[in-house]
């Protein structure tokens, strides 16, 4: 009893220590999970900007400047950084990553700006920068799966785990469970396309 | 020590809340999606519905991620290789200055999204293919974007009538999050197989299965099949 007492004890300090931890990175990966599970309905990374207009077409023989000139004065843009010409294209690119492209008499300009935090925020959640983040969030995993086991043990409560205790640990089991089952899981709708030559469906799969 | 009926009104408001939302998000979304509907109705002329199962049309394209390329017309080099006899070696003004087409195609993303009746604008790949002597022994394209990507199809899907190597949606340019300047089309495949930020198309004997093939996404992809996952 006393052991168990103790061990709970223990529990508990180092629950609390990586909750403390934990903050920062909950943040990250919770806020960019919201953003991203949602990437077809908005664009989680960038505020998007696009406007067309209409323009007397830039004639071939136009200099690339003059050409530049004419195209950034009618998107009221500033001179840009670079000028590119292709077929019929003007294309006008500017440092902070502003595009100006004329095809024929139509004129578009593309703008954006990244999102504060969220843009950083999935970088890390997308692990885009590779190295050693990768260690980074495996140790965050790992510290996840001890909140969540430790979590079950540390304050024994009047009931322990019964009753209510069990039924939300239940239902945080079923509520995927059910939801594989009903939707099919992964086998769901798998149809089978034609495998490429020596190699069976199963092969392609990590 | 905590007052059990206000926790359980708590909860019963929190229900009832979310409820409520959910609700309203349905109705919003049924009410909104007459494009759909239509679509359903519509058939492709090779007699498959227009809209595969389990899509919902959307009217503008969405940007779905991926690791960016420069996005600069000026950098874009475009390498056509693997079994062929003639390597190409492109950059944009040369692929300006190819047999150019515009392909009426609708596309198909895995997330659900459907954009319908897009004009097209760019070079077939199999016009590329024919430029580079394909050779008889080649079975599958392997489509090359910037940081690595690739995505693989057969021989056939990418060399398809409307398999593009696409520079312009509707007459506009694509911006940087949509693959700019250049990204390949095989719009009866899901559209991740139509790379962005494209760079290279290699054509080769085995199948080599790609970035979202090989973390679990359906190695053919076709829409109409619902082969989204593996």
């Amino acid at each position: 009893m006393i052991e168990w007492k103790r061990w709970r004890g223990w529990l508990r300090a180092v629950h609390r220590d990586c909750g403390y931890i934990a903050v920062g990175f909950t943040l990250i990966y919770a806020l960019s999970g919201l953003a991203i599970n949602h990437i077809k309905d908005w664009d989680p990374n960038f505020h998007q900007r696009e406007r067309t207009l209409t323009i007397t077409p830039v004639p071939d023989e136009a200099s690339d400047a003059e050409a530049a000139k004419r195209v950034a004065e009618a998107a009221g843009m500033g001179a840009p950084d670079d000028v590119y010409r292709a077929g019929d294209e003007v294309r006008l690119a500017y440092a902070d990553g502003s595009q100006v492209t004329a095809v024929g008499e139509q004129v578009t300009v593309q703008q954006r700006s990244p999102r504060f935090f969220l843009r950083v925020a999935n970088w890390l959640h997308y692990n885009r920068g590779k190295k050693a983040w990768t260690y980074v969030a495996d140790l965050y995993a790992v510290m996840l799966l001890y909140l969540a086991i430790s979590g079950l043990f540390m304050i024994k409560g009047r009931l322990g785990l019964k009753w209510r205790g069990a039924a939300l640990v239940t239902a945080g089991i079923a509520v995927p469970l059910v939801y594989v089952l009903w939707s099919g899981g992964p086998e769901a709708k798998k149809g089978l396309g034609p495998a490429p030559s020596g190699l069976s469906q199963t092969e392609h799969e990590r | 020590m905590s007052d059990p009926r206000s926790r359980r009104d708590f909860i019963r408001s929190a229900a009832a809340g979310t409820l409520l939302i959910a609700a309203g998000g349905a109705l919003v979304r049924l009410a909104a999606d007459d494009l759909t509907k239509e679509a359903r109705a519509q058939k492709r002329a090779d007699g498959r519905p227009r809209l595969p199962p389990g899509q919902r049309v959307i009217e503008y394209l969405k940007p779905m991620g991926g690791d960016e390329g420069s996005g600069d017309a000026r950098d874009f080099r475009l390498r056509v290789h693997g079994l062929v006899k003639k390597p190409l070696d492109l950059d944009y003004k040369s692929l300006l200055a190819l047999t150019q087409v515009t392909k009426e195609a609708d596309v198909h993303c895995v997330t659900g999204w459907s954009l319908l009746g897009g004009q097209w604008k760019g070079v077939q790949v199999a016009t590329l293919a024919d430029m580079a002597g394909v050779t008889g022994e080649a079975r599958y394209v392997i489509f090359e974007a910037a940081n690595g990507f690739t995505a693989n199809t057969a021989l056939r899907d990418a060399t398809a009538d409307a398999a593009l190597v696409t520079y312009r949606l509707n007459g506009k340019p694509f911006s940087i999050d949509h693959g700019a300047p250049v990204r390949g089309l095989v719009p009866d495949l899901y559209f991740w197989k139509s790379a962005k930020w494209l760079t290279g198309i290699r054509f080769v004997r085995d199948d080599e299965p790609g970035y979202w093939e090989r973390r679990g996404y359906n190695n053919h992809a076709d829409p109409w099949k619902e082969e989204r996952y593996s």
